[in-house]
């Protein structure tokens, strides 16, 4: 079996090589058929990965410990959905998945491109392939899931099979962790198309909006799972990991942050070079950025020169993705510098209250803010480079720098939308703006009045209060229009208006799931804890909360062993049911490890976790916190995720302008008849 | 993102930064002003909305001033720690189930904090104990300090690239004496509005 993976990988690699020249050639040559040909070999390659995976999963699934890999990540109790989720348990199996996915994007580009941009498919096929085949490199060679256990003895080398698996982490061992990473990964990879569509525009010359309207679904793809996968991962942390937070600027959770704030920024921008023709050098280096950050954030957690809690073992493909970096900045900006001439703006700038200038402010903050990201995350090695000292640069360093970016960018949220392009009037400003801030100086006045002191939560919810209502404006106002024009109820005036702009109104929908997002986040500032040491029938108070420890008992799966607290809570008398936090110690790895019980509701959770036990007493020792607000950022993520489907969504205005186009077409193929 | 900390205790250097991010907005302004660009009211209004951005940034990072140094508690002292487990955490934030180093140095935090000691003396045991990696942030002087001066220096420098775009992408006055456009055939203009109106919606 741990041949066929090997195989299968060869077979990979030599068809995404074939693709890479190929691909060149093809466009070089302006030939269609060995195009054809190139992009056929993308979808074998995608055939050649998806039997590798296969593989890999059966070595899983059928307890395979001879395979190195399988008997580092897993055990023969470990529930079947988790051992699937073995397949990203551990460098070399994520990294194949990484490839994966890669190929599955290819073969969808190939496919959805079948008849169109034929100008930029050979080379598009060409840097994904290129891609492709730098990662089934580092696979095969480097980081091989395919390896065998052997056992050297005088006698010489003799194949090696465990009876049992190390397991898999526990920490992983939770729902959210099936689900995470493949979203995680399907955004860092996904960023691979539009750059590719970049780059294939740079050399062909054809730098006009066609690559950016090409693009714009591409690049919403993978932004959307990579935030839906930033916030599961601050679910996991959340629910599993006891310390009542869900970020804690963890170097891979830096990675993931800087791609999907360049990816932020790009799509903002890409807004004026298809309204305006302007900031296409921007653009297209943003788009460099976006994809060197995907890149650059996989080798910074996976190459072990940055110590992270996502313990992906040190290894040897920190080079490997030095070099390859080095390859797609050298690349990408000769390419750029030698296309200068065909990236000339076409139009001035109107005024500086303009939607133009907003996006640029837009983008300074989000630009302003993956510099201080990756700077803080970088900073340790350049100190211990530079100095030769370790420093540490955790939370209070990313709080103090990025809080006040994250305000001004939710300011920004609200006030660039209310901007009309080109310019806007004093008086537009005066009527867009009074009631969002009328209504937001109301709410920042009963916050002050209800106790809120702490001014970074304070500011961000009279922020959220401006943002919102801006929001809920523009809705009002553009539906009120349809109601008068169109004679509908406000209801189907409102639906009609977001299906016929889907983009601008799944916008709003989103900038909404941002404010919700900031809501959650400032509930951080009344977060209350305490600790207590429980045996059966103890209180433990935290606000209005009453927790009565009514059994501790302990039991077994065939997975792990637990102690758990049964604890019955009230809140100012009224009962709320049961909560019966664990603490676990998994056979396979002897880790222990908390599972968290979580009572939420829209205000606030009670978060309890059975933190120790006292051997001698029998006691519990249990933590309890009081997150306000801490839902909120779920059911932001949430309406982020579902606004950017929206406006993905081809929108009304879109298929009648294809429609024309079409029957367009057909009439001057009529005419040629 | 809020993690944690959000009460600061110590001033934000980019606070400053930032106010000469204004002070070069503000001269942006007056170049445009003192070059009669435009009619007032849009003058106004121009001023108005970018200098509402730049007001903004400034009371943002502003409040990172305004805030001293409170009493030192487990949880603000917890959160200016790293834990030595390995975690990468502060001692408050530490994800390591039942740690080991956790436990030691928040007893060690107690003490401190019994005897009197002040955040700044607290945390000043610690790096004696620990060596400097011990604190979560780097200290602000020295090499380290180029951790807290760069953040706010992109974000000064970013602000003066887009200054300095505007002002290269901005539309040179109309002058007065050009001739007028020549007359739009109504016909056209209307064929052009009732587009404008489908496509709107």
């Amino acid at each position: 079996m741990n041949q066929a993976g090997s195989v299968a990988l060869i077979a990979a690699l030599a068809f995404a090589a074939y693709g890479v020249i190929a691909g060149a050639l093809g466009g070089a040559l302006r030939s269609l058929r060995v195009t054809r040909s190139a992009e056929r070999a993308t979808l074998a390659f995608f055939v050649m990965i998806t039997v590798a995976v296969a593989v890999l999963e059966v070595l899983i699934l059928s307890d395979n410990f001879n395979n190195a890999y399988v008997a580092s990540h897993s055990n023969r109790d470990l529930p079947f959905y988790y051992k699937i989720a073995v397949l990203w348990a551990g460098q070399e199996g994520s990294l194949l998945f990484w490839t994966f996915l890669l190929s599955i994007y290819g073969g969808l580009a190939v496919l959805l491109n079948h008849r169109k941009n034929r100008q930029l498919m050979p080379y598009v096929v060409a840097i994904v392939m290129a891609t492709g085949a730098f990662f089934t490199s580092v696979v095969f060679f480097v980081a091989n899931p395919f390896g065998e256990l052997t056992l050297t003895t005088a006698a010489g080398t003799q194949s090696l099979t465990l009876p049992d698996g190390n397991g898999l982490t526990p920490a992983l061992q939770y729902n959210s962790m099936v689900i995470h990473p493949p979203m995680l990964y399907l955004g860092y990879v996904g960023f691979v198309v539009p750059f590719a569509f970049a780059m294939a525009a740079l050399i062909t010359r054809q730098l006009g909006d066609n690559w950016i309207r090409v693009t714009r679904r591409w690049t919403m793809v993978p932004w959307m799972f990579l935030g839906t996968g930033i916030l599961m991962g601050a679910h996991w942390a959340y629910e599993v990991l006891g310390w009542g937070g869900y970020w804690g600027w963890d170097p891979v959770e830096n990675a993931s942050l800087l791609p999907w704030l360049a990816g932020t920024a790009f799509l903002h921008s890409v807004m004026i070079q298809e309204k305006r023709g302007m900031l296409k050098v921007w653009n297209i280096v943003l788009v460099i950025t976006t994809f060197f950050l995907c890149i650059f954030g996989t080798f910074l957690t996976r190459s072990g020169i940055v110590s992270s809690v996502h313990a992906f073992a040190q290894s040897a493909i920190g080079p490997f993705f030095a070099v390859f970096l080095a390859i797609i900045v050298f690349f990408s900006l000769t390419l750029l510098f030698l296309r200068l001439d065909y990236l000339k703006s076409e139009n001035k700038l109107d005024s500086v209250v303009s939607r133009e200038s907003g996006f640029l402010f837009n983008n300074w903050v989000l630009l302003a803010a993956v510099f201080a990201v990756l700077w803080g995350t970088i900073f340790p090695i350049i100190s211990k480079l530079v100095e030769g000292t370790t420093v540490s640069v955790g939370p209070p360093f990313f709080n103090k720098t990025t809080i006040p970016m994250g305000l001004l960018l939710l300011f920004l949220t609200g006030a660039g939308p209310l901007l009309a392009w080109r310019k806007t009037s004093f008086k537009s400003l005066r009527q867009n703006f009074t009631i969002p801030l009328a209504i937001a100086v109301v709410a920042g006045g009963v916050l002050f009045a209800l106790g809120v002191r702490d001014v970074y939560a304070w500011m961000a919810l009279f922020l959220c209060a401006f943002v919102a209502v801006t929001i809920f404006q523009e809705f009002y106002k553009g539906a009120r229009t349809r109601q008068r024009v169109y004679n509908e109820n406000f209801v189907a005036a409102l639906y009609n208006l977001t299906m016929r702009n889907t983009r601008r109104y799944g916008g709003y929908v989103i900038h909404f799931g941002i404010v919700l997002l900031f809501i959650g986040f400032s509930g951080l500032a009344f977060r209350t804890e305490t600790k207590a040491t429980m045996a059966e029938g103890d209180l433990l108070r935290i606000n209005d909360y009453m927790l009565r420890c009514q059994t501790l008992t302990e039991g077994e799966d065939p997975n792990y062993i637990y102690q758990r607290a049964v604890l019955t809570v009230t809140k100012a008398g009224r009962a709320l049911g049961v909560l019966d936090p664990e603490r676990r110690l998994y056979k396979a790895s002897q880790e222990p490890i908390s599972h968290v019980a979580i009572h939420s509701s829209l205000v606030e959770d009670l978060y309890v976790v059975v933190a120790g036990a006292d051997s001698d007493s029998g006691k519990a020792v249990v933590e309890a916190f009081v997150n306000p607000l801490v839902g909120w950022v779920w059911i932001g993520g949430a309406v982020v995720f579902w606004g950017t489907l929206l406006a993905m969504v081809p929108s009304r205005v879109e298929r009648e302008m294809a429609e024309i186009r079409r029957q367009r077409e057909e009439v001057v193929a009529e005419d040629h008849v | 993102m809020f993690s944690g900390q959000m009460k600061t205790r110590e001033p934000a250097r980019s606070a400053l930064e930032c106010g000469s991010g204004a002070a070069a907005l503000a001269r942006v302004l007056q170049d445009d002003r003192t070059a009669g660009v435009g009619a007032p009211a849009l003058q106004g209004a121009c001023g108005a909305a970018s200098a509402c951005v730049v007001l903004m940034a400034v009371i943002i990072f502003a409040t990172t001033v305004a805030f001293a140094a409170s009493k030192p508690t487990l949880k603000s002292i917890g959160e200016a720690l790293i834990c030595q487990c390995g975690c990468g955490q502060t001692v408050y934030g530490c994800n390591h189930f039942e740690c080991a180093s956790r436990a030691e140095m928040n007893a060690l935090i107690e003490k401190e904090i019994a005897a009197g000691k002040d955040e700044t003396t607290i945390l000043q045991d610690f790096v004696k104990k620990y060596g400097v990696q011990v604190l979560a942030s780097p200290p602000a002087k020295g090499f380290t300090l180029l951790a807290w001066v760069l953040p706010g220096l992109g974000l000064v420098v970013g602000l003066a690239v887009v200054i300095t775009f505007v002002r290269r992408w901005r539309k040179p006055p109309a002058k007065p004496d050009q001739a007028p456009p020549a007359p739009i055939d109504p016909k056209l203009l209307e064929a052009v509005e009732e587009e404008m109106k489908k496509i709107a919606g």
